[in-house]
Protein backbone atom coordinates (compact mmCIF):
# COMPACT_ATOMS: atom_id res chain seq x y z
CA UNK A 1 0.00 0.00 0.00
CA UNK A 2 1.47 3.00 -1.21
CA UNK A 3 1.49 6.41 1.60
CA UNK A 4 -1.59 8.36 1.03
CA UNK A 5 -0.69 10.85 -1.35
CA UNK A 6 -0.26 14.59 0.49
CA UNK A 7 -2.37 16.59 -1.64
CA UNK A 8 -6.24 15.42 -1.56
CA UNK A 9 -7.78 15.02 -5.14
CA UNK A 10 -9.98 17.69 -3.66
CA UNK A 11 -7.52 20.29 -3.03
CA UNK A 12 -5.80 19.62 -6.74
CA UNK A 13 -9.32 20.47 -8.21
CA UNK A 14 -9.76 23.38 -6.25
CA UNK A 15 -6.32 24.49 -7.56
CA UNK A 16 -6.74 23.46 -11.26
CA UNK A 17 -9.89 25.62 -11.32
CA UNK A 18 -8.53 28.81 -9.36
CA UNK A 19 -5.75 28.81 -11.65
CA UNK A 20 -7.84 28.46 -14.58
CA UNK A 21 -10.03 31.49 -13.49
CA UNK A 22 -7.07 33.44 -12.39
CA UNK A 23 -5.76 33.23 -15.66
CA UNK A 24 -8.59 34.20 -17.72
CA UNK A 25 -9.80 37.01 -15.39
CA UNK A 26 -6.29 38.16 -15.19
CA UNK A 27 -5.46 38.05 -19.36
CA UNK A 28 -9.06 39.94 -19.81
CA UNK A 29 -8.05 42.54 -17.10
CA UNK A 30 -4.56 43.55 -18.43
CA UNK A 31 -3.18 44.58 -21.56
CA UNK A 32 -0.97 41.61 -21.94
CA UNK A 33 0.17 39.49 -24.88
CA UNK A 34 -3.11 37.25 -23.97
CA UNK A 35 -5.22 40.19 -24.84
CA UNK A 36 -8.28 39.54 -26.61
CA UNK A 37 -7.70 35.81 -25.42
CA UNK A 38 -11.67 35.86 -23.99
CA UNK A 39 -13.34 34.15 -21.02
CA UNK A 40 -13.82 30.38 -20.98
CA UNK A 41 -16.55 30.44 -23.22
CA UNK A 42 -13.99 30.78 -26.14
CA UNK A 43 -10.11 30.96 -24.58
CA UNK A 44 -7.32 31.38 -26.70
CA UNK A 45 -4.82 33.37 -28.12
CA UNK A 46 -5.41 34.93 -31.64
CA UNK A 47 -7.34 33.09 -33.66
CA UNK A 48 -6.76 30.10 -32.03
CA UNK A 49 -9.84 29.55 -29.39
CA UNK A 50 -11.68 26.40 -27.91
CA UNK A 51 -15.03 27.93 -28.10
CA UNK A 52 -17.75 26.61 -26.04
CA UNK A 53 -19.00 23.01 -27.26
CA UNK A 54 -22.87 23.81 -26.28
CA UNK A 55 -22.24 27.88 -27.41
CA UNK A 56 -20.19 26.56 -30.75
CA UNK A 57 -23.85 24.19 -31.51
CA UNK A 58 -26.35 27.35 -30.48
CA UNK A 59 -24.62 29.73 -32.50
CA UNK A 60 -24.79 27.59 -35.41
CA UNK A 61 -28.46 26.29 -35.14
CA UNK A 62 -29.27 29.92 -34.04
CA UNK A 63 -27.17 31.43 -37.12
CA UNK A 64 -28.84 28.75 -39.25
CA UNK A 65 -25.15 28.17 -41.17
CA UNK A 66 -21.59 26.74 -40.82
CA UNK A 67 -19.29 28.56 -38.52
CA UNK A 68 -16.00 27.01 -39.80
CA UNK A 69 -14.07 27.63 -36.80
CA UNK A 70 -16.91 27.37 -34.52
CA UNK A 71 -16.91 23.50 -36.15
CA UNK A 72 -13.08 23.32 -36.15
CA UNK A 73 -12.98 24.07 -31.89
CA UNK A 74 -16.08 21.18 -31.35
CA UNK A 75 -13.53 18.42 -33.40
CA UNK A 76 -10.89 20.19 -30.92
CA UNK A 77 -13.33 19.45 -28.01
CA UNK A 78 -14.14 15.62 -29.14
CA UNK A 79 -10.27 15.20 -29.19
CA UNK A 80 -10.28 16.51 -25.42
CA UNK A 81 -13.03 14.44 -24.70
CA UNK A 82 -11.37 11.44 -26.24
CA UNK A 83 -8.00 11.77 -24.24
CA UNK A 84 -10.13 13.53 -20.93
CA UNK A 85 -13.52 12.33 -20.60
CA UNK A 86 -15.55 14.80 -19.05
CA UNK A 87 -12.60 15.90 -16.68
CA UNK A 88 -13.61 19.92 -17.65
CA UNK A 89 -16.26 19.58 -15.07
CA UNK A 90 -14.35 18.18 -12.51
CA UNK A 91 -11.02 20.45 -12.79
CA UNK A 92 -11.96 24.12 -15.24
CA UNK A 93 -15.53 24.60 -14.28
CA UNK A 94 -15.78 27.35 -12.00
CA UNK A 95 -19.01 25.67 -10.54
CA UNK A 96 -18.42 23.48 -8.78
CA UNK A 97 -15.82 25.13 -6.79
CA UNK A 98 -18.55 27.45 -6.08
CA UNK A 99 -20.68 25.36 -4.77
CA UNK A 100 -18.34 24.29 -2.07
CA UNK A 101 -17.79 27.48 -1.31
CA UNK A 102 -21.39 28.18 -0.56
CA UNK A 103 -22.77 25.31 1.00
CA UNK A 104 -26.63 24.89 0.52
CA UNK A 105 -28.99 24.23 3.40
CA UNK A 106 -27.87 20.39 2.79
CA UNK A 107 -24.20 21.19 2.08
CA UNK A 108 -21.74 19.45 4.16
CA UNK A 109 -19.15 21.89 6.19
CA UNK A 110 -16.83 18.79 6.84
CA UNK A 111 -13.88 17.21 4.96
CA UNK A 112 -16.46 15.76 2.54
CA UNK A 113 -17.53 19.23 1.43
CA UNK A 114 -17.97 19.72 -2.81
CA UNK A 115 -19.52 16.66 -2.46
CA UNK A 116 -23.50 16.58 -1.57
CA UNK A 117 -25.12 15.38 1.12
CA UNK A 118 -25.48 11.53 1.24
CA UNK A 119 -29.03 11.90 1.89
CA UNK A 120 -30.05 14.29 -0.43
CA UNK A 121 -28.92 12.73 -3.92
CA UNK A 122 -32.12 10.65 -5.08
CA UNK A 123 -33.08 10.77 -8.45
CA UNK A 124 -30.36 8.69 -10.17
CA UNK A 125 -30.83 6.72 -13.35
CA UNK A 126 -30.71 3.56 -11.54
CA UNK A 127 -33.64 2.76 -9.50
CA UNK A 128 -36.39 1.55 -10.86
CA UNK A 129 -34.78 1.34 -13.96
CA UNK A 130 -35.79 -1.60 -16.01
CA UNK A 131 -33.49 -4.28 -16.90
CA UNK A 132 -34.65 -4.44 -19.90
CA UNK A 133 -32.09 -5.92 -22.91
CA UNK A 134 -34.12 -3.44 -25.82
CA UNK A 135 -31.69 -1.72 -28.30
CA UNK A 136 -33.24 1.79 -27.29
CA UNK A 137 -32.77 0.97 -23.57
CA UNK A 138 -29.15 -0.07 -24.20
CA UNK A 139 -28.33 3.08 -26.39
CA UNK A 140 -29.51 5.00 -23.65
CA UNK A 141 -27.71 3.23 -20.98
CA UNK A 142 -24.68 3.47 -22.70
CA UNK A 143 -24.44 7.42 -22.53
CA UNK A 144 -26.27 7.26 -19.15
CA UNK A 145 -29.31 9.07 -20.14
CA UNK A 146 -30.49 11.50 -17.63
CA UNK A 147 -32.17 14.35 -16.78
CA UNK A 148 -29.32 16.73 -18.23
CA UNK A 149 -30.09 15.44 -22.22
CA UNK A 150 -33.75 16.72 -21.83
CA UNK A 151 -32.29 20.20 -20.95
CA UNK A 152 -29.51 20.63 -23.49
CA UNK A 153 -32.26 19.48 -25.53
CA UNK A 154 -34.98 22.28 -24.20
CA UNK A 155 -31.87 24.55 -24.96
CA UNK A 156 -31.34 23.77 -28.23
CA UNK A 157 -35.18 23.83 -29.60
CA UNK A 158 -35.18 27.42 -27.55
CA UNK A 159 -32.36 28.12 -29.48
CA UNK A 160 -33.55 27.07 -32.94
CA UNK A 161 -37.02 28.94 -32.43
CA UNK A 162 -36.03 31.86 -31.18
CA UNK A 163 -32.58 32.34 -32.91
CA UNK A 164 -30.10 33.30 -30.04
CA UNK A 165 -27.95 31.09 -27.98
CA UNK A 166 -30.39 30.53 -24.75
CA UNK A 167 -28.37 28.75 -22.48
CA UNK A 168 -25.59 31.95 -23.04
CA UNK A 169 -27.73 34.01 -20.84
CA UNK A 170 -27.80 31.78 -18.01
CA UNK A 171 -24.33 29.53 -18.39
CA UNK A 172 -23.00 29.70 -14.51
CA UNK A 173 -19.37 29.74 -15.99
CA UNK A 174 -20.36 32.84 -18.28
CA UNK A 175 -21.55 34.08 -15.44
CA UNK A 176 -19.08 34.00 -13.29
CA UNK A 177 -16.24 35.57 -15.39
CA UNK A 178 -19.09 38.60 -16.29
CA UNK A 179 -19.47 39.14 -12.66
CA UNK A 180 -15.81 38.91 -11.98
CA UNK A 181 -14.94 41.56 -15.11
CA UNK A 182 -18.09 43.86 -14.03
CA UNK A 183 -16.40 43.78 -10.45
CA UNK A 184 -13.25 45.21 -12.51
CA UNK A 185 -14.84 47.53 -14.41
CA UNK A 186 -16.49 48.75 -11.57
CA UNK A 187 -13.07 49.60 -10.25
CA UNK A 188 -11.51 50.59 -13.83
CA UNK A 189 -13.94 52.81 -15.00
CA UNK A 190 -16.50 53.16 -12.66
CA UNK A 191 -19.35 51.49 -14.34
CA UNK A 192 -21.94 50.61 -11.33
CA UNK A 193 -24.76 48.43 -13.25
CA UNK A 194 -27.50 46.23 -11.97
CA UNK A 195 -25.10 43.56 -13.31
CA UNK A 196 -23.11 43.23 -9.95
CA UNK A 197 -25.62 42.50 -8.26
CA UNK A 198 -27.81 40.64 -10.67
CA UNK A 199 -25.32 38.09 -12.23
CA UNK A 200 -24.20 36.96 -8.81
CA UNK A 201 -27.82 36.02 -7.45
CA UNK A 202 -28.64 34.49 -10.66
CA UNK A 203 -25.51 32.33 -9.77
CA UNK A 204 -26.64 31.82 -6.69
CA UNK A 205 -29.75 30.58 -7.61
CA UNK A 206 -28.75 27.85 -9.82
CA UNK A 207 -25.79 26.44 -7.48
CA UNK A 208 -26.39 26.99 -4.23
CA UNK A 209 -31.03 26.56 -4.65
CA UNK A 210 -30.10 23.71 -7.38
CA UNK A 211 -27.91 21.48 -5.58
CA UNK A 212 -27.55 19.18 -8.25
CA UNK A 213 -27.40 21.67 -11.14
CA UNK A 214 -23.69 19.77 -11.97
CA UNK A 215 -25.11 16.24 -12.32
CA UNK A 216 -28.99 16.99 -13.21
CA UNK A 217 -29.66 20.20 -14.98
CA UNK A 218 -26.32 21.40 -16.77
CA UNK A 219 -27.15 20.99 -20.30
CA UNK A 220 -23.11 21.55 -21.14
CA UNK A 221 -22.42 18.78 -19.07
CA UNK A 222 -24.70 16.74 -20.61
CA UNK A 223 -22.90 17.53 -24.13
CA UNK A 224 -19.12 17.29 -22.60
CA UNK A 225 -20.93 13.51 -21.23
CA UNK A 226 -22.10 12.99 -24.77
CA UNK A 227 -18.54 13.45 -26.04
CA UNK A 228 -16.95 11.61 -22.83
CA UNK A 229 -18.81 8.29 -24.69
CA UNK A 230 -15.49 8.57 -27.14
CA UNK A 231 -13.37 8.85 -24.02
CA UNK A 232 -10.15 6.42 -23.82
CA UNK A 233 -8.05 7.74 -22.26
CA UNK A 234 -7.44 8.35 -18.51
CA UNK A 235 -10.12 6.09 -18.08
CA UNK A 236 -10.50 4.98 -14.31
CA UNK A 237 -9.44 1.61 -13.19
CA UNK A 238 -10.07 -0.48 -10.78
CA UNK A 239 -7.47 -3.71 -9.79
CA UNK A 240 -9.41 -6.71 -8.99
CA UNK A 241 -6.58 -7.93 -7.03
CA UNK A 242 -6.27 -4.84 -4.84
CA UNK A 243 -10.12 -4.09 -4.07
CA UNK A 244 -10.63 -5.72 -0.22
CA UNK A 245 -14.21 -6.56 -1.60
CA UNK A 246 -12.62 -8.83 -4.71
CA UNK A 247 -9.89 -10.49 -2.32
CA UNK A 248 -11.41 -10.47 1.02
CA UNK A 249 -14.79 -10.50 0.85
CA UNK A 250 -14.93 -7.35 2.97
CA UNK A 251 -18.52 -5.33 2.16
CA UNK A 252 -16.62 -2.14 1.30
CA UNK A 253 -18.23 0.14 -1.76
CA UNK A 254 -16.25 3.15 -0.34
CA UNK A 255 -15.07 3.89 -3.62
CA UNK A 256 -19.24 4.24 -5.14
CA UNK A 257 -19.94 5.71 -2.15
CA UNK A 258 -17.40 8.62 -2.90
CA UNK A 259 -18.45 9.17 -5.97
CA UNK A 260 -21.70 10.87 -4.16
CA UNK A 261 -22.01 13.60 -7.20
CA UNK A 262 -22.36 11.40 -10.36
CA UNK A 263 -22.65 7.89 -8.79
CA UNK A 264 -20.19 6.32 -10.98
CA UNK A 265 -19.06 2.80 -9.86
CA UNK A 266 -15.56 2.44 -10.41
CA UNK A 267 -16.12 -1.38 -9.88
CA UNK A 268 -18.84 -1.33 -12.50
CA UNK A 269 -20.93 -3.08 -10.27
CA UNK A 270 -23.62 -1.38 -8.94
CA UNK A 271 -26.46 -1.73 -11.37
CA UNK A 272 -27.90 1.45 -10.10
CA UNK A 273 -24.39 3.24 -10.96
CA UNK A 274 -24.31 5.94 -13.98
CA UNK A 275 -21.67 5.26 -17.29
CA UNK A 276 -18.63 5.89 -17.09
CA UNK A 277 -19.07 8.78 -19.45
CA UNK A 278 -20.75 10.64 -16.62
CA UNK A 279 -17.29 10.55 -14.15
CA UNK A 280 -15.27 13.84 -14.18
CA UNK A 281 -12.33 12.17 -12.88
CA UNK A 282 -12.23 13.87 -9.77
CA UNK A 283 -10.37 11.16 -8.33
CA UNK A 284 -12.63 11.05 -5.01
CA UNK A 285 -13.17 7.42 -5.72
CA UNK A 286 -8.86 7.15 -5.94
CA UNK A 287 -8.78 8.91 -2.43
CA UNK A 288 -11.26 6.88 -1.12
CA UNK A 289 -10.03 3.24 -1.37
CA UNK A 290 -7.85 2.25 1.66
CA UNK A 291 -6.73 -0.53 -0.73
CA UNK A 292 -5.44 1.92 -3.50
CA UNK A 293 -7.43 0.00 -6.26
CA UNK A 294 -8.31 2.80 -8.31
CA UNK A 295 -6.41 4.72 -10.62
CA UNK A 296 -6.63 7.16 -13.61
CA UNK A 297 -4.26 5.29 -16.00
CA UNK A 298 -3.43 7.56 -19.08
CA UNK A 299 -4.40 3.51 -20.73
CA UNK A 300 -6.25 0.86 -18.97
CA UNK A 301 -6.15 -2.65 -20.09
CA UNK B 1 -38.48 23.92 -11.40
CA UNK B 2 -39.46 23.07 -8.14
CA UNK B 3 -39.46 19.44 -8.79
CA UNK B 4 -35.68 19.80 -8.14
CA UNK B 5 -36.57 20.31 -4.38
CA UNK B 6 -39.12 17.45 -4.19
CA UNK B 7 -36.61 15.46 -5.02
CA UNK B 8 -33.85 16.40 -2.81
CA UNK B 9 -36.43 15.84 0.06
CA UNK B 10 -36.85 11.48 -1.33
CA UNK B 11 -33.58 10.17 0.46
CA UNK B 12 -36.14 6.92 0.05
CA UNK B 13 -35.04 7.41 -3.67
CA UNK B 14 -32.08 4.90 -2.86
CA UNK B 15 -34.19 2.40 -0.75
CA UNK B 16 -35.59 0.73 -4.62
CA UNK B 17 -32.35 0.90 -5.97
CA UNK B 18 -31.15 -1.46 -3.39
CA UNK B 19 -34.03 -4.03 -3.56
CA UNK B 20 -34.68 -4.43 -6.57
CA UNK B 21 -30.54 -5.07 -6.74
CA UNK B 22 -31.40 -7.40 -3.91
CA UNK B 23 -34.45 -9.35 -5.00
CA UNK B 24 -33.59 -8.54 -8.57
CA UNK B 25 -36.82 -7.41 -9.81
CA UNK B 26 -38.65 -7.47 -13.15
CA UNK B 27 -39.79 -4.04 -14.13
CA UNK B 28 -43.08 -4.77 -14.06
CA UNK B 29 -42.82 -4.65 -10.37
CA UNK B 30 -41.11 -2.16 -10.67
CA UNK B 31 -43.40 0.13 -12.24
CA UNK B 32 -46.06 -0.81 -9.65
CA UNK B 33 -43.59 0.87 -6.89
CA UNK B 34 -45.06 4.46 -6.40
CA UNK B 35 -42.50 6.58 -6.65
CA UNK B 36 -40.05 4.44 -8.64
CA UNK B 37 -42.30 3.97 -10.87
CA UNK B 38 -41.91 5.06 -14.92
CA UNK B 39 -43.99 6.84 -17.26
CA UNK B 40 -43.40 4.74 -21.05
CA UNK B 41 -41.59 7.44 -22.43
CA UNK B 42 -39.14 7.56 -19.01
CA UNK B 43 -38.98 3.84 -19.09
CA UNK B 44 -37.89 3.97 -22.62
CA UNK B 45 -34.89 5.93 -21.72
CA UNK B 46 -34.27 4.16 -18.46
CA UNK B 47 -34.29 6.91 -16.31
CA UNK B 48 -37.04 7.38 -13.40
CA UNK B 49 -40.29 9.22 -13.23
CA UNK B 50 -38.67 12.35 -10.90
CA UNK B 51 -35.47 12.13 -13.15
CA UNK B 52 -37.40 12.64 -16.29
CA UNK B 53 -39.74 15.23 -14.92
CA UNK B 54 -36.64 17.33 -13.90
CA UNK B 55 -35.44 17.23 -17.16
CA UNK B 56 -38.66 18.60 -18.87
CA UNK B 57 -38.96 21.34 -16.47
CA UNK B 58 -35.61 22.76 -17.01
CA UNK B 59 -36.45 22.01 -20.74
CA UNK B 60 -39.12 24.26 -20.37
CA UNK B 61 -37.77 27.01 -18.10
CA UNK B 62 -35.65 27.44 -21.10
CA UNK B 63 -38.23 27.52 -23.74
CA UNK B 64 -40.00 30.11 -21.71
CA UNK B 65 -36.84 32.02 -20.98
CA UNK B 66 -36.18 31.93 -24.71
CA UNK B 67 -39.41 32.99 -25.45
CA UNK B 68 -39.85 35.82 -22.84
CA UNK B 69 -36.54 37.55 -23.60
CA UNK B 70 -37.74 37.91 -27.20
CA UNK B 71 -41.49 39.19 -26.10
CA UNK B 72 -39.95 41.98 -24.17
CA UNK B 73 -37.70 43.06 -26.54
CA UNK B 74 -34.14 44.55 -26.17
CA UNK B 75 -32.76 48.35 -27.01
CA UNK B 76 -31.10 48.45 -30.13
CA UNK B 77 -27.15 49.43 -29.04
CA UNK B 78 -24.22 50.02 -31.09
CA UNK B 79 -22.26 47.46 -31.89
CA UNK B 80 -18.78 46.85 -32.60
CA UNK B 81 -17.61 46.68 -36.71
CA UNK B 82 -19.33 44.11 -38.39
CA UNK B 83 -22.28 43.21 -36.07
CA UNK B 84 -24.98 46.21 -37.55
CA UNK B 85 -26.99 43.06 -39.03
CA UNK B 86 -28.48 42.32 -35.14
CA UNK B 87 -30.41 39.30 -35.86
CA UNK B 88 -26.89 37.30 -36.92
CA UNK B 89 -25.07 39.52 -34.55
CA UNK B 90 -27.33 37.97 -31.69
CA UNK B 91 -27.36 34.52 -33.28
CA UNK B 92 -23.61 34.25 -32.80
CA UNK B 93 -22.57 35.87 -30.41
CA UNK B 94 -21.63 33.31 -27.09
CA UNK B 95 -20.66 36.32 -25.11
CA UNK B 96 -17.23 35.52 -25.13
CA UNK B 97 -15.36 38.79 -24.10
CA UNK B 98 -12.73 38.59 -27.15
CA UNK B 99 -13.94 41.65 -28.87
CA UNK B 100 -14.07 43.61 -25.49
CA UNK B 101 -10.46 42.44 -24.61
CA UNK B 102 -9.17 42.73 -28.13
CA UNK B 103 -10.21 46.59 -28.55
CA UNK B 104 -6.87 48.46 -28.73
CA UNK B 105 -8.83 51.73 -27.96
CA UNK B 106 -10.58 49.97 -24.82
CA UNK B 107 -14.24 51.63 -26.97
CA UNK B 108 -15.87 47.85 -26.87
CA UNK B 109 -17.24 47.39 -23.26
CA UNK B 110 -20.16 44.35 -22.30
CA UNK B 111 -23.60 45.70 -22.28
CA UNK B 112 -25.21 46.29 -18.41
CA UNK B 113 -28.41 44.28 -17.73
CA UNK B 114 -29.85 47.62 -17.94
CA UNK B 115 -30.12 47.15 -21.70
CA UNK B 116 -31.90 43.86 -21.34
CA UNK B 117 -30.90 40.19 -20.63
CA UNK B 118 -30.62 39.69 -24.17
CA UNK B 119 -28.10 42.50 -24.57
CA UNK B 120 -26.49 42.08 -21.23
CA UNK B 121 -22.69 41.05 -21.91
CA UNK B 122 -22.97 41.10 -25.32
CA UNK B 123 -20.37 43.91 -26.84
CA UNK B 124 -21.19 47.20 -27.81
CA UNK B 125 -19.28 50.89 -27.83
CA UNK B 126 -18.68 53.14 -25.08
CA UNK B 127 -17.53 55.87 -26.56
CA UNK B 128 -16.55 57.97 -23.53
CA UNK B 129 -13.62 55.29 -23.23
CA UNK B 130 -12.64 55.54 -26.53
CA UNK B 131 -13.34 55.53 -30.46
CA UNK B 132 -13.03 53.17 -33.53
CA UNK B 133 -10.56 53.82 -35.66
CA UNK B 134 -11.06 50.24 -37.32
CA UNK B 135 -7.39 49.70 -36.21
CA UNK B 136 -5.81 51.69 -38.32
CA UNK B 137 -3.42 52.83 -36.14
CA UNK B 138 -2.50 49.80 -34.54
CA UNK B 139 -3.60 47.11 -36.58
CA UNK B 140 -3.24 48.20 -40.34
CA UNK B 141 -7.02 48.46 -40.51
CA UNK B 142 -8.26 44.73 -39.33
CA UNK B 143 -10.61 46.00 -36.54
CA UNK B 144 -9.43 43.27 -33.74
CA UNK B 145 -13.02 42.68 -32.51
CA UNK B 146 -14.21 41.41 -35.99
CA UNK B 147 -11.03 39.36 -36.56
CA UNK B 148 -10.78 37.92 -33.01
CA UNK B 149 -14.70 36.94 -32.99
CA UNK B 150 -14.94 32.91 -33.22
CA UNK B 151 -18.39 32.74 -34.14
CA UNK B 152 -18.48 35.16 -36.46
CA UNK B 153 -20.89 37.54 -34.59
CA UNK B 154 -18.68 40.29 -35.99
CA UNK B 155 -18.34 39.60 -39.54
CA UNK B 156 -16.76 42.21 -41.91
CA UNK B 157 -16.44 41.80 -45.88
CA UNK B 158 -13.20 41.14 -47.01
CA UNK B 159 -11.40 44.69 -48.21
CA UNK B 160 -14.15 46.39 -46.13
CA UNK B 161 -12.95 50.29 -45.76
CA UNK B 162 -14.13 52.14 -43.13
CA UNK B 163 -16.33 54.44 -45.24
CA UNK B 164 -18.52 51.11 -46.24
CA UNK B 165 -18.70 49.91 -41.96
CA UNK B 166 -21.44 52.25 -40.54
CA UNK B 167 -21.29 51.54 -36.94
CA UNK B 168 -24.03 54.08 -36.16
CA UNK B 169 -24.81 57.80 -36.69
CA UNK B 170 -23.78 61.10 -34.92
CA UNK B 171 -26.53 62.52 -33.43
CA UNK B 172 -26.81 65.93 -31.51
CA UNK B 173 -28.30 67.11 -29.05
CA UNK B 174 -28.76 71.23 -29.35
CA UNK B 175 -30.28 71.82 -26.46
CA UNK B 176 -27.10 70.70 -24.69
CA UNK B 177 -24.48 71.94 -27.19
CA UNK B 178 -22.15 74.16 -26.01
CA UNK B 179 -22.04 75.36 -29.93
CA UNK B 180 -25.57 76.21 -30.30
CA UNK B 181 -26.15 77.99 -26.80
CA UNK B 182 -22.83 79.80 -26.45
CA UNK B 183 -21.39 79.84 -30.09
CA UNK B 184 -17.85 78.87 -30.68
CA UNK B 185 -16.85 75.86 -30.19
CA UNK B 186 -16.21 73.34 -33.05
CA UNK B 187 -14.16 70.57 -30.99
CA UNK B 188 -16.16 67.76 -32.82
CA UNK B 189 -16.06 69.76 -35.95
CA UNK B 190 -12.10 69.85 -36.26
CA UNK B 191 -12.07 66.41 -34.73
CA UNK B 192 -14.37 64.36 -37.46
CA UNK B 193 -11.72 62.41 -39.40
CA UNK B 194 -14.87 62.17 -41.69
CA UNK B 195 -15.56 65.77 -42.47
CA UNK B 196 -19.02 64.19 -41.63
CA UNK B 197 -19.76 67.27 -38.98
CA UNK B 198 -19.46 70.84 -40.57
CA UNK B 199 -20.44 74.10 -39.33
CA UNK B 200 -24.25 75.86 -41.17
CA UNK B 201 -24.28 79.72 -41.97
CA UNK B 202 -24.47 80.35 -38.60
CA UNK B 203 -21.58 78.62 -37.34
CA UNK B 204 -23.46 76.17 -36.16
CA UNK B 205 -22.25 72.18 -35.90
CA UNK B 206 -24.80 69.87 -38.13
CA UNK B 207 -23.81 66.01 -39.07
CA UNK B 208 -24.12 65.01 -42.55
CA UNK B 209 -25.54 61.90 -42.47
CA UNK B 210 -24.28 60.39 -45.60
CA UNK B 211 -20.71 60.96 -44.45
CA UNK B 212 -21.23 59.52 -40.74
CA UNK B 213 -20.48 56.17 -40.21
CA UNK B 214 -20.48 55.98 -36.29
CA UNK B 215 -16.51 56.03 -35.59
CA UNK B 216 -17.48 58.49 -32.39
CA UNK B 217 -14.71 60.55 -32.14
CA UNK B 218 -16.88 63.48 -31.77
CA UNK B 219 -18.46 62.13 -28.68
CA UNK B 220 -14.99 61.07 -27.34
CA UNK B 221 -13.91 64.24 -27.47
CA UNK B 222 -17.60 66.56 -27.03
CA UNK B 223 -16.38 68.59 -23.77
CA UNK B 224 -20.31 69.47 -22.70
CA UNK B 225 -20.46 66.88 -19.98
CA UNK B 226 -17.01 66.69 -19.04
CA UNK B 227 -16.29 68.52 -15.60
CA UNK B 228 -19.86 70.54 -15.53
CA UNK B 229 -22.67 70.04 -17.55
CA UNK B 230 -23.82 72.93 -19.95
CA UNK B 231 -27.41 72.28 -19.16
CA UNK B 232 -28.45 71.14 -15.87
CA UNK B 233 -30.94 68.65 -17.48
CA UNK B 234 -28.36 66.87 -19.92
CA UNK B 235 -28.10 63.52 -19.18
CA UNK B 236 -25.15 62.61 -21.88
CA UNK B 237 -22.66 64.69 -24.30
CA UNK B 238 -24.32 67.11 -26.88
CA UNK B 239 -22.85 64.67 -29.75
CA UNK B 240 -23.75 60.80 -29.27
CA UNK B 241 -23.16 57.95 -31.39
CA UNK B 242 -26.13 55.53 -31.85
CA UNK B 243 -27.87 53.30 -33.98
CA UNK B 244 -28.26 54.54 -37.08
CA UNK B 245 -32.11 53.49 -37.58
CA UNK B 246 -32.36 55.20 -33.49
CA UNK B 247 -31.42 58.64 -35.73
CA UNK B 248 -33.15 58.27 -38.41
CA UNK B 249 -35.86 57.75 -35.92
CA UNK B 250 -35.04 60.83 -34.31
CA UNK B 251 -34.80 63.14 -37.25
CA UNK B 252 -38.16 61.84 -38.91
CA UNK B 253 -39.78 62.75 -35.32
CA UNK B 254 -38.61 66.10 -35.36
CA UNK B 255 -39.24 66.56 -39.38
CA UNK B 256 -42.93 65.32 -38.26
CA UNK B 257 -43.17 68.27 -35.76
CA UNK B 258 -42.03 71.30 -38.44
CA UNK B 259 -38.29 70.55 -37.78
CA UNK B 260 -35.95 71.27 -34.91
CA UNK B 261 -36.48 74.28 -32.40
Amino acid sequence: MRPRPRIKAKDLRALAIITVVAVIAVAGMFNSALSGAGNLSSFGYGLISAVCPLGAVEAMIAANTVIPRALLSLGVVLLLAVLFGRAFCAWVCPAPLLQRWFPGRRGTKNGSSGQDGPDGEGGQPGPGAPASDSRAYRLMRSVGFDSRYIVLGGALVSTAAFGFPVFCLVCPVGLVFATIFAVFRLFAFGELTVTLLAFPIILVLELVVFRKWCTRICPLGALVSLMAAANRFFRVSWDESKCLEATQGMRCSLCHKACSREKVDPRGKEPAARGPNSCTKCRECTDACPAKAISFPFLSE
Amino acid sequence: MTSSKRTDACPEDQAPAALQAAAGDSPQASAGHGEGGLRPAARAAGITRRSFALGCTGAAALLALGGAVQAFGSDALVRPPGGQDEGAFIAACIRCDKCIQACPEGAVVPAPLEKGLLNARTPTLDFKLGWCDYCEGSHAGVPQCAALCPTEALRLPSGARPEDVVIGKAYIVREWCLAWRLKNCRICVDACPYDAIELNGDGLPVVLLDKCNGCGLCENLCISMIGTRIVDKATDRAVTVRPTAVVEGLLAREAGVGGRP
